[in-house]
């Protein structure tokens, strides 16, 4: 039985048409996937479903009755709940009062035989309703744990609990796996599971297609605004969805010949490199390496095991305790962010909202920033708006990168686009030494295979890239060695051309022979 | 380039809004008082109005008032903009006038081309050196500058009440005030009106910060700061310095405001010099009235003097008592704190959203 209809929904921006007539149907307790690239408008429809954004023109059906959103709250009223990429949790409550939070449990005493509301909170019964979900789902949480002590996928299970407990029987999930350590998708899978048994009706927005083959019933596939396909599952395959959500054949993976020279010269090196968080555990542990010209060294490991902070001092965000780091001989141990770019080092950070990128400003101005300092974009202090505005003109043709306003705020970018303005950034500035960290994380596979051709061509020009990454595959593919990190140290140096994916594996467990 | 893009078209609509509606609810309230006190609301605020806007006498006076208001505001929406407070700036403006007093009396002969100029950037140079101390400790020592700027006010108001009263006590006058500034120091009134050169000096500071705020490197690092510091400090800004130099231009302006009122207005220092609420704190409302936009806070320190000025001729004309005048104010600053409309997801910014858009597809029919 169909459990949700959209019926010709339509939604503009301006005149940017977001979602154009979408017919869509998702039937009762299934697992729909909704795929499409980044800016395909997945998103939107998401957002029309839960109440966030009304449809310009359209409607959606909930069993059969049409329904008019105006905000989540009727959403979750018609029993739709919505899990968000970014987690709407409070960090310092607990995780009972997080799931609690707006539908506390009010108290209630025997008065007369007759049972008495009270304006007083009660601890004991919402701790036990919170705990009888947890039970029910099978999810491993603790419900006096604070929500800042979570893992991230932990912290994923608080959100889905907070919709449970609200009685919502379709959830929305959108990009649920982006921020997920391996285990721990597969842990969430396992939960998507419990929830498919329990009843529920589960709408999950990805463009990673493994994920889409494992986990899903059925799957529809959105291009630019419109559905190009619903399809069973089972009937297809990831090239088939590859190829409807880019419009054209994808490389489900680009391939390095790995035939960098062992006998280029040196551009960058590392010695004996250790740094301390500030509670004072060692997280880098006197690490040592070198690139050479045209050459892309990798370093794989689960994440969480020093790659976050080797990456941070590198780019000069954390300072190093012991070591040195030279690039081309000379020593820029613990240099400014800004001294490393003069020095032609190309910064790709792990965090694009927070290292990479700045939502609220233009643009623009988030195209120059790291370089904001060059002559070609600032004279005297005053910055150059002509000159500003045609690198962006450039970055966005070069890079490919879609948008609705040129002249807009970078937070109407998907993630992916806005990875392509940091990607075109740091590579149009014609680097000697790419520090790349997690350069495809949340990005669709139209853009990834961007990415990785991007990267390859620079080796090509003989320039020398260290690429952190936990995806293997990426790693596999790109790198011409392949350094693996395993608590702050590297466990073992392979040759990418030789290796395969379960010796990786067993290396990055911390196996080694 | 689309110049007519939706999205801002919209948050510049929300953001008029929030400015304005504060200010007619607060004369909405004023009218119901002035009513209690048996007077028409329509007229009070006419007289309030047209003689300080609409009479040119009135004007520049007006214009003459708004003068350290729109420096006072500038300095700390410059701070605001980099996402933190400079709370001294009370503070920084008396130690700029005082420091103007003394440099003006001490050299009474020399000509003003010289001594003009030089009591001026005295007043600057000294709001700076003020500043200065909250800066270095937040930038070398991490030391919140809200509550020490906020503090500095009390302390050096009292010091200065000290040397006021002792040390540079003018003995012939009847109430504690320091000797008056000699007639080289003083910026005369211009053509039989209130106005001076001081307002064309804050006009001139204002195009300055025009172009820091919109056009600059350093607004640029300015607006990075305030949205997203780790972002700002990945991209290569040296946070903490970028920090210091923007307190230290926040504590020159409010030198410049307190130096030239003085010259303006003042002409000797006595205790109560900055008024009732002092031009700092009022500052601190122009700059939210003015929501922290260089040209929101002309229109608001104008708009604040012309409540200064009518209030003056509210008594004169009208049985309404001028602490009116007061209340509006307050109620002005109690409801900018209320933010009628919030962000993208609310209701009222919806609303609006679609009040324009019908409005284009009017125009579009039509």
């Amino acid at each position: 039985m169909e459990i949700i209809r959209c019926v010709g929904v339509t939604r503009k921006f301006g005149d940017f048409y977001a979602n154009k007539n979408i017919h869509f149907s998702v039937a009762e307790n299934e697992i729909k996937a909704v795929v499409g690239e980044n800016g395909a408008g997945k998103t939107t429809l998401m957002n029309v479903l839960y109440g966030l954004l009304e449809p310009t023109n359209g409607h959606v059906e909930v069993r059969g009755d049409r329904v008019n959103f105006t905000s989540p709250v009727d959403a979750i009223r018609a029993s739709i709940g919505m899990v968000h990429q970014h987690f709407k949790l409070v960090p310092t409550l607990t995780v009972r009062e997080n799931v609690l939070l707006g539908a506390e449990v009010k108290g209630t005493i025997n008065l007369a035989g007759r049972s008495v509301t009270l304006p007083l909170l009660s601890r004991r019964k919402g701790r036990a309703k919170v705990l009888e979900l947890i039970e029910r789902f099978g999810f491993d949480l603790d419900p006096d744990t604070l929500v800042r002590d979570l893992s991230v996928g932990a912290k994923q299970k608080v959100e889905i609990l907070k919709m449970l407990y609200r009685s919502v029987d379709i959830l929305i999930f959108d990009e649920p796996t982006a921020v997920l350590t391996p285990q721990e998708i597969d842990d969430f899978f396992d939960s998507l599971r419990q929830l498919k048994k329990q009843g529920k009706t589960i709408i999950i927005i990805t463009h990673k297609l493994k994920e889409v083959m494992m986990i899903s019933d059925s799957v529809t596939v959105i291009k630019k605004g419109e559905v190009v396909k619903s399809i069973e599952t089972a009937k297809t395959s990831e090239r088939e969805l590859a190829q409807l959500m880019v419009g054209r054949d994808v490389l489900l993976s680009v391939e390095s010949d790995h035939s960098a020279s062992p006998n280029n010269p040196l551009v960058y090196e590392v010695e004996n490199l250790s740094t301390r968080t500030d509670d004072g555990r060692k997280v880098v542990d006197g690490v040592s390496f070198g690139v050479k010209e045209g050459e892309i060294l990798g370093i794989a490991g689960v994440e969480g095991n020093g790659q976050s902070e080797l990456i941070r001092v590198l780019s000069g965000l954390m300072r190093s305790t012991e070591g040195t780091v030279r690039m081309r001989g000379e020593d820029i141990t613990n240099s400014w962010p800004r001294g490393l770019r003069d020095r032609r080092i190309g910064i790709i950070p792990e965090e694009r909202y927070v290292h990479g990128l700045c939502r609220e400003m233009t643009l623009a101005h988030n195209c120059i920033a790291g370089y904001h300092y060059n002559s070609e974009f600032c004279s005297r202090g005053l910055m150059k708006r002509r000159a500003i505005e045609h690198w962006r003109d450039r970055l966005i043709e070069d890079f490919d990168i879609r948008i609705s306003d040129a002249g807009g705020q970078l937070s109407s970018l998907s993630g992916g686009n806005a990875q392509k303005i940091i990607i075109g950034r740091e590579l149009e500035s014609n680097p000697d030494f790419l520090i790349a960290a997690q350069p495809t994380r949340g990005v669709d596979i139209g853009a990834i295979e961007f990415i990785h051709t991007t990267i390859l061509a620079l080796r090509k020009k003989r320039k020398a890239v260290l690429l952190v990454s936990t995806e293997l595959s990426e790693i596999m593919s790109l790198s011409d060695r392949i350094l693996v990190m395993y608590r702050g140290r590297f466990i073992d140096e392979v040759d990418a051309r030789n290796v395969t994916r379960g010796e990786l594996g067993l290396l990055m467990a911390g196996v080694k022979e | 380039m689309k110049k007519n893009d939706p999205q801002r078209n919209t948050k510049a609509a929300v953001t008029l809004v929030n400015a304005v509606s504060p200010v007619i609810l607060a004369f909405l309230i004023g009218a119901v008082v002035i009513l209690i006190a048996r007077e028409n609301p329509l007229s009070t605020y006419w007289i309030l109005f047209s003689k300080s806007l609409f009479d040119f006498q009135g004007l520049m006076k007006t214009l003459h008032y708004a003068s350290p208001l729109m420096l006072t505001g500038l300095a700390i929406a410059v701070t605001f903009k980099a996402g933190f407070f400079n709370m001294g700036v009370e503070g920084q403006l008396l130690v700029g006038a005082f420091a103007a007093m003394i440099v003006g009396t001490s050299f009474p002969a020399m000509s003003p081309v010289l001594l003009v100029p030089l009591c001026l950037v005295t007043g600057m140079v000294c709001g700076i050196l003020f500043a200065a101390v909250p800066a270095v400790l937040r930038a070398f020592f991490n030391v919140n500058e809200m509550v020490v700027s906020l503090l500095l006010n009390y302390a050096i108001a009292i010091f200065l009440e000290y040397l006021t009263s002792g040390p540079f006590r003018n003995p012939s006058s009847g109430y504690v005030s320091t000797n008056m500034l000699p007639d080289n120091a003083i910026l005369h009134h211009l053509g039989g009106t209130k106005l001076t050169i001081f307002t064309f000096v804050a006009l001139a500071v204002f195009i300055v910060m025009y172009f820091l705020f919109n056009r600059s490197r350093l607004g640029f690092e300015i607006e990075a700061i305030g949205y997203n510091p780790s972002f700002s400090e990945a991209v290569g800004m040296n946070v903490g310095r970028k920090i210091l130099t923007i307190m230290l231009i926040s504590g020159a302006l409010a030198g410049l405001a307190g130096a030239g009122w003085l010259m303006s207005e003042k002409y000797a220092y006595t205790l109560s010099f900055s008024g009732a609420v002092g031009l700092g704190w009022d500052g601190m409302l122009i700059a939210l009235l003015g929501a922290h936009n260089p040209a929101g806070i002309i229109v608001a320190a104008i708009f604040y003097a012309t409540l200064k000025v009518g209030v003056q001729n509210i008594s004169v004309f009208t049985h309404v008592p001028s602490e009116i005048i007061a209340l509006i104010q307050a109620m002005i600053i109690l409801l900018l704190s209320l933010k009628m409309i919030g962000g993208p997801n609310t209701r009222g910014y919806k609303r609006i959203e679609s009040l324009l858009d019908s409005g284009r597809r009017k125009e579009k029919i039509g």
